[in-house]
């Protein structure tokens, strides 16, 4: 097993390096720079600045110089917010993007789960396809839509809650949270649902109602366990669609998490700050992954032996 | 918990407790949203990419700091200037020496006044190269910054600038109290900022007239997408936004019109023609019955419909002592103007011929609108096709500046400050911003003498230099800018002005609203 997770994580690393170097270039090949806006700078003071941050050094110099900077945790200054460091942004800008992401998944969770379980019982029956189909539904909106619809209706209609910002009270963060939860909620729920079929149907549920186990025992102590396994493999690309959802969503309500750093520093062109994004979300996916990874390996034996 | 020891007494407390939290969750909601007495909350626009006085730059920087610290002179609520740390001054006849007594009462935020030292040290740092300040070049006609007594400065300028008095409200001429001390000088001091989010500003107690300020904080919100902000102020969360959405005037006039307020603006949107790229650079004719094919009262009522202005020059109306003259373009009727548009055509030697012309603007639906709508308008009148190309903002004002590949590409102005020269100067051969590359003798020289002239010669010779402009066809003007904001009833203390600036220790929320 610790033979397993040791390789597991050594091939993290090079793929942490390949996402590093086509980020960097991408980005620089990206016409416009971080100093260009439409009143010109005069070139001595366009000189400065590249030289203030070592914008002046040929391309492959900047790239080895940022790999070294990098290696000891410096994201550098931000080519954009002159006040702040990418570190400053990241570390102000995480926890935001956190709080959602973990108010998105425990309701993406906690919904998903309990709407599929319930379908799966009403399995061909009106209430079962009317759930689906909502779920359908709710799978195919696309967030950017959505979020708009729950601002009108809750926020601006009703008047229950705020439109956006953020100051770490639970109103803000509800229909965000939502927003961002919704197409998962969807999903879940249809995979809880499909699994929940199956295990129904396999043969030690009808052992255990054969001989005489109450419905809801059936349930909660045999069914469910192995009907969440493929709930929980999600975790980790859902843990992705919430990085990548509250790009868009962090922007609608305007709450300044990493999502919206991201946006707003490509278009900025301030490649620390995009660069230093990338590598959070980079790490955070590939550490995410490799616990999924684990949790398989610790569930099937099967995958660390042949790892 | 065992389900079979719940009895019915703790049910009932359970019963009451779910209550009591709902109702806490209720009241929270409710004390939040509610925001506190005379606190008012503004949309700002993107976020400013510092707060340093001499290395801001863009509307959103200027407005906060123009809240946080106040310079020689500041603005009114009409946006005219007015006293600030200086309370009087003194011209001499040449209008190169001006001499400024700084009021006593003028602190910093911790209580220590505000000094002449404060100001010599702002106006070094700020031409210090080495500080990189994107607005040094404003201060190029100041030749020095001297103390001449302990609470009197002298600025001595290379020459007379008109518009002096409202170079010294702008951040770079403020006073700077050093290196690692964020003090402020202004009606309010910064409390929190989160990038991205916003900017809490708290009463500045040591504020020289802090008496006369209203609202005991003021909070700038980062409003990034017009539309999120709209939604945001109909939801009661603003009371004043950076931005009105663009289309969707008659909605709104209907919905919000109470709160609407729009109002003319010292801006101006053209179009440029790049000089450097053939075939448009060779034939005036063409350039010329492009302008005249495009028709501007269609754009500013149909495309537009916020109240702008049509232009066929490139100065704005309402300029002081600018002579309020249409040229005749503007008296010709549609029929007429597009007759001699087809005559200048075919003078040109195109009016067989097929031609392409390419039309580039930086992605905004507004702009896009306006781009199909001038694009259709040539394809009818001239038969000329129109290539649309919508580029981001970065790529668009990289190309735009290096003129390789452009042909006709979206402009436009914004006043630094209320003078036509600051319009004009931006065709000089000289310009960074000439991107028209126009290299015009004759403008130049007017530009340059203007710089030496006064009052009525300066404006006849600016007036003059427009003309110039104008002659050699570079631009299409198309129509003069309005400022649009959503403003609360309740917000007392908010004057529309052509420049635009609104600075929040004017603005007062009436008692009894939130």
């Amino acid at each position: 097993m610790l033979n397993y997770s040791l390789k597991r994580l050594a091939s993290a690393i090079p793929t942490l390096l390949i996402l590093i170097t086509v980020a960097f270039f991408l980005i620089r090949i990206a016409p416009g720079g971080p100093f260009d806006s439409e009143k010109a700078l005069p070139p001595e003071i366009e000189a400065n600045l590249e030289a203030k941050y070592q914008l002046d050094d040929p391309l492959i110099i900047q790239y080895f110089r940022y790999l070294g900077d990098i290696a000891q945790f410096d994201f550098g200054p931000s080519f954009h917010y002159r006040d702040w460091t990418v570190n400053q942004l990241i570390a102000q800008g995480a926890p935001v993007s956190f709080t959602l992401g973990g108010i998105a998944l425990v309701l993406a969770f906690v919904f998903g789960v309990g709407i599929g379980i319930w379908a799966a019982l009403k399995q061909n029956s009106p209430s079962d396809y009317l759930t689906m189909s909502v779920a359908m539904i709710g799978i195919s909106i696309p967030n950017f839509v959505a979020a708009p619809i729950l601002i009108l209706v809750f926020a601006i209609t009703l008047g229950w809650l705020p439109a956006g910002g953020w100051d770490g009270s639970i109103q803000r963060m509800i229909l965000p949270a939502v927003a961002l939860s919704l197409p998962m909620i969807a999903y879940v729920a249809r995979i809880t649902r499909g699994s929940m079929i199956e295990v129904l149907h396999s043969s030690f549920i009808r052992t255990a109602r054969a001989k005489g186990m109450p419905e809801h025992e059936v349930l909660l102590r045999h069914a469910l366990k192995p009907a969440l396994l493929p709930v929980i493999s999600y975790l980790g690309p859902a843990a992705a669609a919430i990085l990548t959802g509250s790009v868009v969503i962090e922007r609608i309500f305007t709450i300044p998490g990493i999502g919206s750093h991201f946006v707003q520093g490509a278009l900025n062109r301030d490649y620390t700050l995009v660069m230093g994004v990338v590598i959070f979300y980079g790490v955070l996916i590939i550490l995410l992954n490799y616990l999924v990874d684990l949790l398989y390996a610790w569930l099937d034996p099967r995958i660390r032996y042949e790892g | 918990m065992n389900p079979a020891a719940a009895t019915n007494p703790t049910q009932a407390s359970r019963r009451a407790g779910c209550v009591a939290s709902l109702l806490a969750v209720a009241l929270l909601i409710w004390a939040s949203v509610a925001g506190a007495a005379g606190e008012i909350h503004r949309g700002l626009g993107p976020s400013p990419d510092t707060l340093d006085i001499h290395r801001a730059q863009g509307l959103s920087a200027f407005n906060l700091l123009r809240d946080l610290h106040e310079g020689l002179l500041t603005r009114d609520a009409a946006g005219r200037p007015v006293p600030g740390v200086a309370r009087a001054w003194e011209v001499s006849d040449d209008g190169r020496t001006w001499t400024f007594e700084l009021d006593p009462d003028a602190r910093w935020s911790d209580g220590s006044p505000i000094t002449t030292a404060d100001f010599e040290r702002g106006f070094a740092r700020a031409v210090d190269p080495s500080t990189a300040s994107p607005t040094a070049g404003w201060l190029d006609p100041v030749e020095a910054v001297t103390a001449v007594a302990d609470n009197r400065l002298q600025i001595r300028l290379e020459r007379a600038v008109p518009w002096f008095e409202e170079l010294l409200t702008l951040p770079v001429t403020f006073p700077w109290p050093g290196a690692g001390r964020e003090l402020f000088s202004g009606a309010f001091v910064l409390d929190e900022r989160v990038p991205g989010a916003r900017f809490a500003l708290r009463r500045n107690l040591n504020f020289r007239e802090a008496g006369t300020v209203a609202a005991d904080a003021v909070v700038w919100h980062v409003t990034e997408d017009p539309s999120a902000e709209l939604g945001r102020f109909r939801a009661g969360e603003l009371h004043i936004t950076e931005a009105v959405p663009p289309g969707r005037l008659d909605w709104l006039k209907r919905e919000l019109g109470d709160s609407l307020r729009i109002s003319p603006y010292f801006g101006s949107f053209y179009l440029v023609y790049n000089l450097r790229r053939a075939p448009l650079a060779d034939s005036p004719a063409l350039r010329e019955a492009l302008s005249l094919a495009i028709d501007r009262e269609i754009i500013v009522d149909r495309v537009l419909g916020t109240g702008e202005l049509p232009a066929w020059r490139l100065v704005p109306p309402g300029l002081e002592g600018w002579p309020d003259q249409p040229p005749p373009e503007a008296r010709m009727s549609r029929s007429e103007r597009i007759g001699r548009a087809r005559q200048l055509l075919s003078e040109a030697g195109y009016s067989e011929r097929p031609l392409t012309v390419e039309l580039r603007f930086n992605s905004s639906l507004a702009h896009r609108r306006l781009a199909a709508a001038v694009a259709a308008m040539w394809k009818q009148h001239l038969g000329i096709s129109t290539r649309l190309v919508n580029e981001e903002w970065k790529v668009f004002v990289t190309n735009r500046r290096h003129g390789r590949i452009t042909e006709i590409v979206r402009g436009g102005w914004i006043a630094d400050w209320a003078d036509p020269g600051n319009f004009l100067g931006n065709f000089h051969s000289e310009s960074p911003l000439n991107y028209a590359f126009l290299r015009d003798e004759r403008l130049d020289e007017l530009l340059d003498r203007a710089e030496q002239a006064h009052g009525e010669v300066r404006t006849r010779i600016l007036w003059q230099a427009e003309q110039a402009l104008l002659d050699r066809n570079a631009i299409i003007p198309l129509y003069y800018y309005v400022s649009r904001h959503l403003v609360r009833p309740e917000i007392s203390g908010y004057e529309d002005n052509p420049m635009d600036i609104h600075l929040s220790r004017w603005l007062r929320l009436e008692p009894g609203q939130r």
